[in-house]
């Protein structure tokens, strides 16, 4: 804190206002290759991103080298001098805040004893399928964010991470499962036995003819195609922009009335946070209301552009990326039914999601994990599709959200089943 | 250093600077700096391995201390481990044309504002240019007592334009990388290329899933080779049973014209002088007249492994050396570009890559392009828009019918692991018979 209060101090001195947002942390890593641990990493990171505000004219740097912050705040004033001039209405002020987020356990910490259980419990779980595992990873972090600011900001919290993942192979069929959580809570033999399954399950699997098809889509299948179409579609800077499909819907039904989709930095989720990437004081932001569209995700700068108030929804990528407007904890929510109980093809992931057209929400995207279901029952595998469409035109009217939400990436959501949807088979 | 077999140490240090105009407003356009330090220590079985910043390799002990550090994580590791070769020795980096370091941010703001401007074409709504320059000092040391250091320089720029007509929104985008020089300047074309693109997309209508015959521009040629073969050559993948090209050696998957070559040695983007083992680099034809020729190796997969040499060991900063391609590309054939379309007849030209993804353990891969056109009579005519190609890998590279003579090469960024690297790609025009195009058309 004594050279972030450095920063602010020199930084005062050039500019109308400077704010210091810091990370510091320690992570283990441990990998394994063929199903033996390979490498164990322990990784300390520190490093500050510096932004100044002079004049309307916003100007950012970031080191990982406390020796070179003067330079650093030097890169940041010359940064903001060759920015375009924009309407600011300034930094946040401190405020008192209710601990609401959680955002660490106390009892993880990145030692290799936890992180080899969690290893064990990865490869146990594998274990009750006849497969061969190919790759895997645990991951346990721990570390403190700091946001400071010249208008008295000193805002700190610690974060902790656990994470695990395993891929595994049966003939040529391929299963991934992954979890991740603030808490030492993963279930990582029941991730192990997923992904063991999946490749288990799905070798030697049928061709489908083309035609549409009722899906059901694993929540991360879902949080891929949100993620790059719909999530950026909220932004509120791609909204005045006029890079948003979601532009001039204010107040229309949009999705499914049966939908709806909000950030929440108070949930239990891995983007769990008090404040945002700027100091503002995090809240529920409801986007989509029963399928109405009710609100989109501004930062400081888009509102003061803009001339209306931040939500709260700057994000930072590390200490080395510029605030941004993001999601926190993106939850998908709705009246819960049984999406299994009639017959359905499920999806537990595609690829290639990142090949939808973020304007448009088109989509064509390869199945992977693919299987029949009926009655909650996995069915025969369908060996290989391709699955294409838009993602807002087939969340306007679903067939119903899944009764389980998991956390993936900053998302919470469930499966959610999609009918007549055009699959493109051999 | 007790029960430690061999050590090695990489430091990245340098700057970045990004630029973003957004709609003629700067809206970003400064520099940060890093220094990331990742010290690897190969125990009885396994590594132990500290990442951190801001390391000092030179103060008394630092190292020592890290290996120290180090050794005991490989108390839980297991995997025997043989490496093949010895490190170095490093490769001249091309001379800069014009070194970006000494231009002033101000010039490069205004020649970038150039090409934003020029997306600006009618019906156009919002325009967007970023540029992104990177230097990046390498150290590379080891327990042999190797120490070498070199400079690598990487910039380049996208711009993107929305058109808007009646509701309807389309996208075009242009980007140009390298490790040659400053590119900003003379790039107004670019800009404008990116405009009248989205405006096309506007009129162009969805493809139609189904079977039929593909003529791939250079740019996805390229991504084909990167997706459909060059990740499933990865010499880590295949050790781990995650490839449908292992044990595939001296077979024959696709069209006895076909080959296919990595080569880090290239003045491209993805060009290394040197890995990140501190092997020396050098090219793979990884696929040899149709045939699987040679594997991507780092120094732990090629002896296990076999079929080709370490040298493909590459790391973002800061992160683990992974098996990685470089400079990726199918060799020109002899057919010209117009001769390739009659012979396809009626089919599809798919144009231009919004990225693709494989599968290499089930051998299924996808791409996507920008637009194309129905091929009508041998004829280019309906543009099409949201397009993209699945295929397996031991199958379609047997539908490559003809392979043109007209070989380009595209910049981008390769993702793999958690890390992104800079690679090339780049192939002729190829035709490829009864394929699986994806779209969501109807009849």
């Amino acid at each position: 804190m004594e050279l972030i209060e450095a920063i602010l101090e020199e930084g005062i001195r050039r500019c109308d206002e400077v704010e210091v947002f810091g990370t510091n942390g320690t992570s283990l890593s441990l990998t394994l290759k063929g199903g033996i641990l390979h490498s164990a990493e322990l990784s300390r990171s520190w490093g500050v991103g510096i932004r100044t505000i002079e004049k309307g004219k916003i100007g950012f740097s970031s080191t990982s080298d406390p020796g070179r912050w003067r330079e650093c705040l030097k890169a940041a004033c010359e940064s903001g001098t060759a920015a375009t001039h924009q309407e600011w209405k300034g930094l946040p002020g401190p405020v008192e805040y209710p601990l609401r987020a959680p955002t660490h356990d106390p009892s993880l910490f990145p030692n290799l004893d936890p992180a080899q259980l969690l290893a064990d419990a990865l490869l146990e779980g594998a274990g009750e399928h006849p497969v061969t595992i190919t790759d895997g990873s645990v991951d346990l972090s721990r570390g403190t964010i700091i946001l400071a600011n010249s208008r008295g900001v000193r805002y700190t919290a610690p974060r902790t991470l656990a994470s695990v993942s395993l891929e595994a192979i049966h003939g040529t069929s391929t299963g991934y499962e992954f979890d991740a959580s603030v808490f030492m809570e993963l279930d990582a033999r029941a991730v192990g036995e997923q992904a063991a399954f999946l490749a288990s399950h799905c070798d030697g699997g049928y061709d489908i003819s083309t035609g549409d098809y009722d899906l059901v889509l694993s929540p991360i299948a879902v949080a891929q195609l949100l993620g790059h179409a719909v999530v950026p579609a909220l932004s509120g800077r791609n909204v005045h922009a006029g890079r948003s499909r979601l532009s001039g819907e204010l107040g229309k039904q949009c999705l499914d009335e049966g939908l709806s989709l909000y950030d929440d930095p108070f949930a239990r989720g891995t983007g769990a946070t008090d404040w945002d990437g700027e100091g503002v004081l995090a809240r529920r932001i409801p986007f989509v209301n029963d399928g109405v569209l009710e609100r989109f995700a501004y930062d400081l700068k888009t509102a003061s552009r803009y001339g209306t108030e931040s939500t709260a929804s700057a994000v930072r990528s590390g200490y080395g990326g510029a605030p941004a407007i993001g999601v926190h904890n993106l939850v998908v929510d709705g009246e819960r039914t049984g999406v299994f109980d009639d017959k359905a093809l499920f999806v537990h992931d595609i690829v290639g999601a990142h090949t939808a057209n973020p304007l448009t929400g088109d989509f064509s995207v390869e199945l992977s994990n693919a299987y029949w279901i009926e009655g909650g029952i996995p069915g025969t595998p369908v060996r290989k599709a391709m699955y294409a469409g838009n993602i807002f035109e087939a969340f306007r009217s679903i067939g119903g959200l899944g009764k389980e939400s998991r956390v993936v990436g900053s998302a919470i959501l469930p499966p959610v089943r999609l009918n007549k949807q055009r699959i493109i088979g051999k | 250093m007790q029960g430690i077999r061999y050590y090695d140490l990489r430091q990245v240090r340098g700057y970045g600077t990004r630029i973003d105009i957004d709609n003629g407003a700067v809206e970003e356009a400064g520099t940060s700096f890093f220094d990331d330090t990742v010290i690897r220590a190969l125990g009885p079985k396994g590594w132990g391995v500290v990442t951190m910043d801001s390391f000092v390799p030179d103060a008394p002990t630092s190292i020592e201390n890290a290996i120290a550090e180090a050794a005991p994580l490989t108390a839980v590791t297991h995997e025997d481990i043989l490496l093949a070769g010895v490190p170095g020795p490093v490769r001249a980096v091309p001379a800069l044309r014009e070194d970006p370091a000494v231009i002033h941010l101000d010039e490069k703001i205004d020649l970038l504002h150039g090409i934003e401007r020029a997306a600006r074409v009618p019906e156009v709504g919002n325009t967007r240019a970023t540029y992104l320059e990177r230097k990046e000092t390498v150290r590379f040391m080891d327990s042999s007592g190797i120490d070498i250091s070199y400079d690598v320089t990487r910039c380049g720029f996208s711009v993107m334009a929305v058109a808007v007509r009646q509701g309807r929104m389309q996208m075009g985008r242009e980007s140009r990388h390298t490790i040659s020089g400053f590119n900003l300047r003379h790039q107004e074309g670019m800009g404008e290329k990116a405009g009248r693109t989205a405006v096309a997309l506007l009129d162009a209508v969805p493809a139609r899933g189904k079977r039929m015959n593909v003529v791939l521009d250079q740019e996805l040629g390229g991504v084909f080779a990167h997706e459909a073969v060059g990740h499933a050559s990865e010499g880590d993948l295949i050790k781990e049973g995650n490839s449908v090209l292992r044990g595939k050696i001296g077979e024959t998957i696709g069209n006895r014209d076909l080959t296919i070559i990595d080569d880090p040695t290239l003045p491209e983007f993805g060009f290394e002088p040197l890995d990140a083992e501190g092997m020396a680099v050098h090219r793979t034809e990884v696929i040899q007249g149709g045939k699987v020729h040679a594997y991507l190796h780092n120094r732990e997969t090629a002896p296990v492994v076999g079929n080709g040499e370490p040298g493909n060991a590459r790391a973002m900063a800061g992160s683990i050396p992974q098996v990685r391609m470089s400079n990726t590309f199918i060799e020109n054939g002899d057919i010209a570009f117009e001769e390739l379309l009659e012979v396809c007849g009626t089919g599809i030209l798919l144009k231009g890559s919004r990225g693709g993804q494989v599968d290499p353990g089930r051998g299924v891969f996808l791409f996507n392009a920008e637009y194309g056109y129905l091929i009508e009579n041998g004829e280019c005519t309906t543009m099409v828009r949201d397009v993209s190609l699945s295929g397996e890998i031991l199958s379609t590279l047997h539908d490559i019918e003809l392979i043109g003579n007209d070989r380009l090469m595209y910049e981008g960024f390769c993702g793999k692991g958690g890390q992104s690297v800079p690679v090339s790609d780049g192939a002729p025009h190829l035709l490829l018979r009864h394929t699986v195009v994806g779209g969501s058309g109807t009849d």
